[in-house]
């Protein structure tokens, strides 16, 4: 139970990367509907970089630029010149996943057996980790999950107790107050796209550096729109994207626990790895009241 | 409106060709000349029949893909869960197929099966426009999970019920010859699917802009609001839209299965979802229109394997391709509207100076 619960936050970290990435650019109005080429990028560029290099060090800030690149794509594509945001996010999500298998293969062939690299390794926090129970579930984990104990309470403070939360949630409110203000609405949201990006990276990295120690191209599999479907879940609050970020992490956990123990005849292994997807269909049917930031996914046209 | 037209045609020859250029670049990094690459291409497409019928046989399911993107994009709606209809389409078509096979006559199965996938990729459309329309649910998110979803059910099903009697291979047993689609042109691959799929975009394209039902469907989305106020059922028409949009991807299931590969195998066409969705935006949600952008997204898929197989080029470049013309064909949008803009302007100007 401990194993499972310690595996819960560990795979729930880079959801909550994600989804906290996505929650302060839709504060702005903006769906970052890349956020799967975005982590796939980041899983890819960790890899690279990582392996390359040989620290993962340098993997990780590889994969926070190659993040940046993609969503400064797209947010130039969603933002300046305007264009609708799911059908944007959908062509570079394909094109993403075309580059990454491409330049996998310019950079390192066909290699015969799998590269791979040590992945991230615990790193048990002295005194707290001794507490009994909690210690070993928060505290022995990799340092990606300690930056985001920091992260999580940080994002929530930004967002609503300084000026800086307000423009952002004004971005997505009442643009044209903002604008009103002398703020340029259209910086404000791409620098969040480009935050988003840095952040969607890393979670990326994740998977690749951080977990497994190797890259594939269905690496990610639809954890990015996990994220977004965290995001959503957690009504564009960081408070709320924790809670779903813990619910979602033990569903996979026990997805992957199950595989470990091999087949069992009352539930198929497929149950648990659609278990994720199933209950965020069921979340978004059961929650009744949503407080969806006002111009989501609306271009901001100025008048003249 | 000749003027719009002349941009769209431009602008998007512009955009396939940018995009084609563009992963030509890429093969620089390999070492490769695109330009011999691209030659090597464009003569074995043509040279023989087989490779060519092969682009429509290609562009068939893509065809489904993309309308059941266009037809809910009609109502504002974003149905981007077609992969996972579409395997859910190829789940029911081969084991209907399998189960029915031996017992009635084969022209009767195919016509019984093809019914099935109607009826089962639309229901499991249906479902995300139900949900959208009972809890208001983001319709968006709901077909993108039900894709995963859909995924779980075939593999589980290929590693159960579904599995080949050698049970080696996570795929079904062939099917018999007698439920095949039949072939259009002997000595390739092309089916008659292909000749369902384009009747299928006339039929759209009629339901959509000749048929009162068409006209609703417009109607709510473009300004939902206005629809209800008029008497129109928006919530009705979504689950409705949404069955519609269902169904055509599940076809393209059908198809695939009983026209191309006669059997179902683990994890195939991965990308035919997010194709038809590229497909939908080059035709501007055009149903005629998707006809000639599916065969264009055909030969892009029949070139890219064809490239593959050339020594030291993965078969990658076909999604990369793919990618780039996507997201060339969205910057042609904005170079439109900013064309159109300078025309109004200069309209406005010659006037004032009258």
């Amino acid at each position: 139970m401990i194993n499972l619960l310690s595996a819960t936050i560990m795979m729930g970290t880079p959801l909550l990367f994600g989804a906290l990435a996505e929650v302060i650019a839709e504060r702005t109005g903006m769906m970052v509907t890349a956020i799967e080429g975005i982590f796939l990028m980041g899983a890819w560029a960790g890899f690279v970089g990582g392996y390359l290099s040989g620290s993962l060090m340098v993997g990780f800030l590889s994969a926070m630029l190659a993040g940046l690149l993609v969503a400064s794509l797209y947010g130039w594509i969603c933002i300046y010149l305007k264009q609708h945001q799911v059908v944007t996010g959908v062509a570079i999500n394909l094109l993403i996943v075309g580059l990454c298998s491409f330049l996998y293969r310019v950079i390192f062939g066909v290699p015969i057996t799998p590269l791979t690299v040590n992945p991230l390794t615990t790193i048990p926090i002295p005194l707290l980790s001794e507490i009994p129970l909690l210690g070993p579930i928060l505290f022995n984990q990799t340092i990606l999950t300690y930056i985001i104990y920091v992260l999580a309470p940080l994002s929530y403070f930004m967002l609503y107790k300084t000026s800086i939360g307000l423009t952002i949630r004004s971005a997505g409110e009442n643009p044209e107050a903002v604008d009103v203000a002398g703020i340029n609405v259209l910086k404000v949201r791409f620098l969040t796209v480009l935050l988003a990006g840095v952040m969607g990276g890393v979670a990326g990295a994740f998977y690749s550096i951080g977990f497994l120690g190797m890259f594939t191209t269905n690496i990610i599999g639809g954890r990015g729109w996990i994220a977004f479907a965290i995001c959503f879940l957690g009504n564009w609050n960081p408070k709320g994207a924790v809670i779903g970020t813990l619910a979602f992490g033990f569903a996979e956990a026990i997805a992957i626990y199950m595989q470990s123990i091999g087949n069992s005849a009352l539930f198929p292994n497929e149950l648990f790895i659609a278990l994720p997807y199933i209950m965020t269909i069921v979340l978004t049917v059961s929650r009744k009241s949503f407080s969806v930031p006002a111009k989501l996914g609306v271009p901001y046209l100025k008048e003249n | 409106m000749q003027a719009k037209l002349r941009d769209l045609l431009i602008t998007n020859i512009l955009a396939i060709v940018l995009g084609i250029a563009a992963s030509g670049l890429m093969l620089l990094f390999l070492g490769k000349n695109p330009l011999n690459a691209y030659s090597v291409l464009i003569t074995s497409v043509v040279r023989d029949g087989y490779t060519f019928a092969d682009i429509f046989v290609k562009a068939t399911p893509l065809m489904f893909t993309a309308l059941a993107f266009a037809f809910t994009y009609k109502a504002n709606l974003y149905n981007i869960g077609a992969q996972g209809q579409f395997y859910i389409g190829a789940v029911i078509a081969a084991a209907g197929s399998l189960l029915l096979q031996n017992i009635l006559p084969g022209w009767l199965v195919l016509i019984i099966t093809l019914l099935l996938t109607i009826v089962g990729g639309g229901l499991w459309g249906a479902f995300v426009g139900f949900v959208k329309a009972r809890y208001n649910s983001n319709e968006f998110l709901v077909s993108m999970m039900s894709t995963y979803v859909a995924l779980a059910i075939m593999n589980y099903s290929l590693r159960t019920f579904l599995m080949e009697t050698k049970a080696e291979y996570p795929q079904t047993d062939a099917l018999a010859a007698s439920v095949w689609l039949p072939r259009i042109i002997p000595g390739t691959r092309l089916h008659i699917g292909f000749v369902l799929a384009v009747l299928a975009c006339v039929g759209v394209w009629i339901l959509l802009y000749k048929t009162t039902l068409g006209y609703r469907i417009r109607a709510v989305g473009y300004n939902a609001g206005a629809a209800e106020m008029s008497g129109i059922n928006a919530k009705k028409l979504y689950i409705l839209a949404f069955f519609i949009s269902g169904a055509l991807a599940g076809v393209a299931g059908f198809t695939e299965v009983n026209g191309v590969q006669h059997m179902l195998v683990q994890g195939f066409n991965p990308d035919l979802g997010a194709a038809g969705i590229g497909i939908a935006i080059l035709a501007n949600g055009n149903p005629i229109g998707i006809i000639f952008a599916a065969i264009l997204f055909g030969a892009l898929k029949v070139g890219g394997t064809i490239m593959g197989q050339m020594s030291g080029i993965p078969s990658s470049i076909i999604e990369l391709m793919q990618g780039f013309v996507m997201v060339f064909v969205i910057l042609s949008y904005f170079v439109r509207t900013w064309l159109e803009n300078n025309r109004e302007k200069r309209k406005l100007q010659r006037a004032v100076a009258k």
